[in-house]
């Protein structure tokens, strides 16, 4: 005994940090408590791990969307350089990399119409900085090899495999329409996968016939043969403005031309920004459910153990040490809860990662990137440590006496008086009613939370429901299936209004199928047309200073080409025969902007409708950029009266100008078809629409691949459903981001719940065993505590209907409003939740109950 | 002889108006170094309010108390409490110790809070007086409320404290073993010139004080 009594002095002589061990100790002994607040970390951490990575991948697909939209991923590019001027820009220390490309010309052969393949020379970082590095195959060596994506090679109709021949047309000069063609023959050395959202595509050959074509002559004004073009990549994103002037200020280049990424410039960031913004509020809410659950834990245990701290002060303890003590605890939950929240966000993120993928058709990708979790943490260790705050303070803060007197009241307990009549139901209930109230501050933070789940839940589902697909997809297509001409979309040689795609077999063919409703049939023509005065003044009342400023703002050429066009009086007419679908479409009453419609009098042909701006509510009588309702104006010749103004549907008027076309602004006008084909009789189908029965869709659907696969591969079809997919598959990974979160908040708002009554029961057990002793029967404490349960969620649910109703009907509604939604009040997921609430405030103090029972009262009497 | 403990004035009452109570009503005192003092009064009295006034665990109401230089209003709260467990050692009536330390922790628990060693071979003698050198590695739960009074009393001998306040520290010892800690308190003080204020019912115990002061209604009664 001297022994140990011996050992034992020179062991623990003192321990180094009481604080420490004390904490240690309290959280072995608080099993149960600890337990609750290590899965409200879990759930927080969760929350984060998901927010982050879901903004995350937006940015990152947004950039790489945009890479491969530029077509490049270097910082810098040069339009114009000499091979000189490269090698000294090579040289530069801050110059990670050059990439070095001869344009000869354009592929014209005939499947290549409505896509851009440029025949260049490229070196091989040019090459892998512009996505068109071959993965099968290898870089043109010699003078006949070339290498392609595999969108040309179906356009081409040429099998994907190295050793193919391959001819491309293509004219030295563009700029003249008698250039020889030039039909040159090179055998496939290298393919790599075509980018769907890239504008172009290139033809690389070897270095060899490049010189050959170009005779070394680089760069001659307005010619694209032999145009030098160099790609500049630096060390750092960051100011490559400023970064690209010094280097050209050392190697002596001063003042030549560069472009930046689109994808490096500030506006992305901004873009993004705006992107992940809903992203941002989830995580403010993820903050506030966080802060609302672990505050509530830490402000219970430390009411719970307000007594002890006080005989800590008692015994020396400074408030400093007691704050350490609590954040202590803090710790020691992170350290549990955040490591497995990270876990969870894990597989919540393999969840979410095949969802992701469906954005930008392959584009898409989701990486685990260190920073999410690095952020996450950090996160929720910042709402940890706020939740813990005000405890740690008050823990701080308890006078050592006071602490002798403290039951479980939040220390501003008013006494109340009651009656003297037996324990019946009322009083039962009235009892339950004040205890309630015995700590104001659990009872309301547990409600808070768990209303704050039930509102978000209830707004992002009616937010959800409200989305209207047919609105949404009534702006993208007006029909089952639009077929196109393959250059009416061809922004860069122009619309051919004699283009061959949709020939009259393939127009006759499908009109005639099983299944087929309703067609529709869109011609154009474009010409130069004078203005009359009337109209003049409209475009003026229109464009006002601001009007030009936000379309100069998306098209820098805007506010030039209006004010060219109403000095010189004169603007490019597009006049688009129509009938069937798309004329029905354009003029229903919501499409129309100013006069009515009568298409009895409209096909009569004295008549046209003109195209208005894409507005939306206008003020009665302000101005519209087309001639006015009621006037005459003459097209090409003849006269008619402009009967309506209607909205421009993107998949009635829209597509590109006419070959040939200058940039001026642009009048659309509409007329009845079979007055155009009369006027323009040599003019093809642009565009083909077709409504089918649903059953046939599918059948329809097949026909149009098998043509496109055997006679047509350049053929542009856009269908409704395969649009509906896209778009679900578009905003599938913020839909599940989003009910994650919400049904995560909702579910810490029922932890909260549970845990607030449980403790609320728990540190009570000497007080029921006192009220037993003096007389309440086991079936009245139970019907007390089911009451105190009950009068919870009477609470809760008296708070969340109005919160819920004002949520969904105001800002959902205001949210909804002009987007692709039909608004319907909804409180669903609230109506689902009730009797699951209703449930939980019964079986969680009946459960309770039972656990106190296991213990006599005698037992009870004698706790602390 | 100097005093080491003094009180002016001393005044703490609770509520307002009607309900007022005053616990202790102008309260003047002082103790000398290294006496032993007895404070005797009915339940009530203000004995405990007086206890912890001297201690600074409770603010008055009025009046000051100072222990050696130190006036205790002077104090933060966070001085306060590095004063007290540098210069004082309690010994309450439901002995306050720490559910999740063991004795021995419970015993060196003041010190260590103040980053100090214990002086081992002295904790160990007074752990031996008190009987508990078997009990070192037990939790308080294991153990009766005699054996947990007299960790509590070790643990405010065991930082040499120059005052102990002791309320009713024999209340649940035997006779005889009351008796042995009441000298175990007379001779540690005397050894260390530490001064004893002390709480008790039993006028055995009160007897063997220096001095008796008695309390009632919150007022000294004039001896």
């Amino acid at each position: 005994m001297e022994n140990k009594a011996g050992a034992k002095t020179k062991k623990d002589a003192g321990y180094r940090n009481p604080v420490k061990l004390l904490s240690a100790r309290m959280f072995r002994q608080n099993r149960g408590r600890n337990m609750v607040a290590a899965v409200a970390i879990t759930m927080t951490t969760l929350m984060f791990t998901a927010l982050f990575t879901l903004i995350q991948s937006m940015n990152e697909n947004l950039v790489e969307m945009t890479f491969r939209q530029t077509g490049y991923d270097a910082q810098v590019s040069f339009k114009k350089i000499d091979p000189e001027q490269v090698r000294r820009l090579d040289a530069h220390p801050d110059v990670k990399e050059t990439g070095e490309s001869i344009v000869l010309g354009l592929a014209e052969n005939e499947g290549l119409a409505g896509y851009q393949v440029e025949i260049r020379w490229g070196s091989e970082s040019y090459a892998r900085h512009s996505f068109s590095y071959p993965d099968t195959g290898r870089m043109p060596e010699n003078a006949d090899e070339v290498a392609l994506d595999s969108i040309t090679l179906r356009r081409l109709g040429i099998p994907a495999k190295t050793g193919e021949r391959v001819t491309l047309e293509w004219r030295k000069d563009l700029t003249e329409e008698t250039a020889e063609y030039i039909r040159a023959d090179f055998t496939l050395c290298g393919i790599w996968e075509g980018n769907e959202s890239g504008y172009a595509g290139m033809a690389w050959v070897g270095r060899e016939y490049a010189d050959r074509m170009t005779g070394g002559v680089y760069n001659t004004e307005g010619r694209i043969l032999g145009q030098y073009m160099a790609q500049v990549s630096l060390y750092r994103d960051g100011n490559i403005e400023n970064t690209m002037d010094l280097i050209l200020k050392d190697t002596g280049l001063e003042g030549l031309e560069y472009g930046i990424n689109l994808a490096y410039a500030s506006e992305m960031g901004a873009a993004a920004q705006e992107m992940t913004l809903p992203a941002y509020f989830g995580m403010a809410l993820v903050c506030l459910a966080g802060y609302l659950i672990i505050y509530n834990i830490f402000q219970i245990s430390i009411t719970a153990d307000v007594r002890f701290y006080g005989q800590l002060k008692t015994l020396g303890m400074t408030a400093r040490q007691l704050k350490k003590l609590v954040y202590g605890q803090a710790g020691r939950l992170c350290a549990i809860g955040i490591p497995a929240g990270l876990a969870a966000g894990w597989f919540l993120g393999l969840v979410l990662v095949p969802a992701f993928t469906g954005i930008l058709g392959g584009g898409g990708r989701v990486s685990p990137h260190p920073v999410i979790f690095a952020g996450s943490s950090v996160f929720a260790g910042i709402t940890v440590f706020v939740s813990c705050l005000r405890p740690a303070r008050l823990a701080g803060r308890v006078s050592p006496v006071e602490a002798l007197r403290r039951s479980d009241a939040d220390g501003r307990m008013r006494k109340t008086k009651r009656g003297r009549g037996s324990a019946s139901l009322s009083a039962i209930s009235a009892m339950a009613w004040a205890n309630l109230w015995r700590n104001k501050k659990r009872t309301v933070t547990a409600v808070v939370s768990l209303t704050l789940g039930f509102v978000l839940l209830s707004g992002f589902y009616a937010k959800n429901v409200s989305f209207d697909m047919e609105k949404y997809l009534g702006e993208l297509t007006v029909a089952d299936f639009t077929l196109e001409d393959a250059t009416s979309a061809d922004y860069i040689h122009g619309y051919d209004p004699q283009g061959t795609t949709l020939g009259d077999g393939l127009a006759g063919r499908l009109e005639s199928m099983d299944g087929v409703e309703d067609a529709g049939h869109l011609y154009s023509h474009q010409f130069t047309w004078q203005m009359d005065a009337q109209t003049v003044e409209n475009l003026k009342g229109y464009y006002t200073q601001e009007v030009l400023d936000r379309w100069g703002r998306y098209e820098a050429d805007g506010p030039g080409m209006f004010r060219e066009a109403v000095d010189k009086r004169e603007a490019e007419a597009v006049v688009f025969g129509m009938d069937g679908i798309p004329l029905e479409a354009v003029t229903q009453p919501e499409y129309l902007l100013d006069g009515s419609f009568d298409a009895e009098a409209f096909a009569g042909g004295g008549y046209v409708l003109a195209v208005g701006p894409a507005v939306g509510e206008r003020e009665e009588g302000s101005a519209l950029p087309a001639p006015s309702v009621g006037s005459t104006i003459e097209l090409e010749g003849n006269r008619y009266t402009v009967m309506a103004v209607v909205f421009p549907l993107h998949p009635v008027d829209g597509g590109a100008s006419e070959q040939g076309a200058g940039d001026s602004m642009e009048l659309h006008f509409i007329l009845p078809s079979d007055v155009f084909c009369r006027l323009w009789p040599e003019n093809t189908l642009r565009k083909l629409y077709v409504n089918v029965e649903d059953g046939y869709l599918g059948a329809v659907q097949e026909w149009l691949d098998g043509y496109m696969r055997d006679v047509d591969g350049s053929l542009p079809l856009t269908s409704r459903e395969t649009m509906a997919g896209q778009y679900e598959a578009e905003t599938r990974s913020a839909a599940v981001t989003g009910n994650a979160v919400s049904i995560v908040i909702a579910m810490v708002g029922v932890l909260n719940f549970i845990n607030s009554m449980v403790t609320a029961i728990l540190s009570r057990r000497r007080e029921f065993a006192v009220i037993q002793s003096v007389g309440m029967t086991k079936k009245q404490l139970c019907g007390m505590l089911v009451y105190e349960g009950l009068f919870y969620a009477a609470i809760t649910l008296a708070v969340s209907y109005p919160l819920s109703a004002a949520a969904v009907g105001i800002v959902v509604r205001a949210m909804v409003e002009g987007g692709f939604a039909t608004f319907r009040f909804t409180l669903f997921p609230l109506a689902v939740c009730t009797p699951v609430l209703v449930a939980f405030a019964v079986l969680v103090p009946f459960f309770c109950f039972k656990d106190l029972e296991k213990r006599s009262i005698v037992e009870r009497l004698r706790m602390e | 002889m100097e005093a080491i403990l003094k009180a002016a004035g001393l005044k703490k009452y609770y509520g307002k108006g009607d309900s007022l109570v005053r616990a202790l009503d102008g309260v003047d005192l002082e103790i000398e170094r290294g006496k032993f003092t007895a404070i005797i009064g009915t339940s009530g009295s203000g004995k405990s309010t007086l206890l912890n006034m001297l201690g600074g665990l409770d603010t008055p109401s009025g009046g000051s108390v100072r222990i050696g230089n130190t006036l205790l209003a002077e104090l933060n709260s966070e001085q306060a409490a590095v004063f007290r467990r540098k210069q004082i050692g309690f010994i309450f009536q439901n002995y306050n110790l720490v559910p999740v330390l063991n004795v021995w922790e419970n015993i060196i628990f003041p010190i260590s809070l103040d980053g100090r060693k214990a002086d081992t071979e002295f904790v160990m003698q007074v752990v031996k007086l008190l009987g508990l050198e078997k009990k070192l590695d037990s939790l308080p739960n294991n153990l009766s409320g005699g054996q947990q009074q007299r960790v509590a009393i070790a643990r405010a001998l065991a930082g040499k404290p120059s005052i102990v306040l002791a309320d009713e520290p024999t209340g649940n010892l035997d006779s005889k073993t009351g008796d042995d800690v009441v000298g175990l308190l007379k001779m540690t003080g005397r050894e260390f010139r530490q001064t004893i204020v002390m709480i008790t019912h039993n006028p055995e115990i009160a007897r063997m004080a220096d001095r008796i002061i008695r309390i009632e209604d919150g007022r000294i009664v004039p001896q």
